[in-house]
């Protein structure tokens, strides 16, 4: 990996996991969409940087997909019971699972091998995607379809019934 | 410093943990279903980096492929919690 990328790979994860940090504290559902965006540029950008190109630009849409969801004005607010010592415990736990996972990085002993494909390779992930793989992208495009219809449905009929 | 394969798996593993701190520090649930990006942007990372860096048996996409699914159902499955929380007062 040349400077230019890894300069690339170390700013894209400032700005992924700064963005995700950011989405917990902000308050405001602006707020909170502008730092799901950035979140999503960063990990575009960690894509790009590890040479899955057409990741990261499918990556790019979905995450503002996500962003405009979410910091649009019209959903309701459903608040949980739970404490704010629980939720701090719950906190704790997942500095607690970061840890795990990274000791568990730390102490892989990985194989490095030489990558030899392209930046982006869309028509190679094509190629694997709509031939190899077939049956789990129809999988995704059938859990698509019914998201999205069943949201619809959800959205008008609570719009009708008010 | 040239990243390889632990420091990609770092990052996936902040990432999952941001995820997971934010859907335990959210009071509002539909607020909460912003950690379902982040943790599944984690595990594409991973999947990722272990496509660029780790010889397996598996073909060399295959952890790309992953990667560019994962966003995918990570908005359909936000979309859904946004249908199923509805339309309500605006905070």
């Amino acid at each position: 990996m040349d400077s230019l990328h890894a300069i690339g790979f170390y700013v894209s994860a400032a700005i992924s996991v700064g963005g995700g940090l950011a989405l917990a504290f902000l308050p405001g559902r602006g707020s909170r969409g502008v730092a799901l965006a950035a979140a999503g540029l960063g990990i575009a950008g960690l894509y790009l940087s590890l040479s899955a190109g057409f990741a990261g630009l499918v990556a790019l849409v979905c995450y503002a997909g996500c962003a405009l969801l979410l910091a649009a004005p019209h959903y309701r607010v459903i608040e949980t019971a739970v404490g704010a010592v629980w939720r701090q415990v719950a906190a704790v736990a997942a500095a607690g699972l970061f840890a795990v996972l990274a000791y568990a990085a730390w102490r892989g002993d990985f194989f490095h091998a030489l990558y030899v494909s392209g930046d982006i390779g869309s028509a190679s992930i094509g190629r694997l995607l709509f031939t190899h793989d077939a049956l789990a992208t129809e999988a995704v495009g059938a859990l698509v379809l019914a998201a999205l219809a069943g949201a619809t449905v959800m959205w008008r009929g609570r719009g009708r019934g008010r | 410093m040239s990243p390889d394969l632990v420091a990609v798996l770092f990052v996936a593993a902040a990432l999952v943990a941001t995820g997971v701190f934010v859907a335990a520090w959210k009071r509002d649930l539909t607020a909460a279903l912003a950690s379902l990006p982040l943790i599944f942007g984690g595990a594409g990372v991973a999947f990722a980096g272990v496509s660029r860096f780790a010889a397996t048996g598996a073909p060399p996409l295959f952890g790309q492929e992953v990667a560019t699914l994962l966003p995918v159902v990570a908005l359909a499955l936000v979309a859904l919690g946004v249908g199923i929380a509805g339309r309500g007062t605006p905070r």
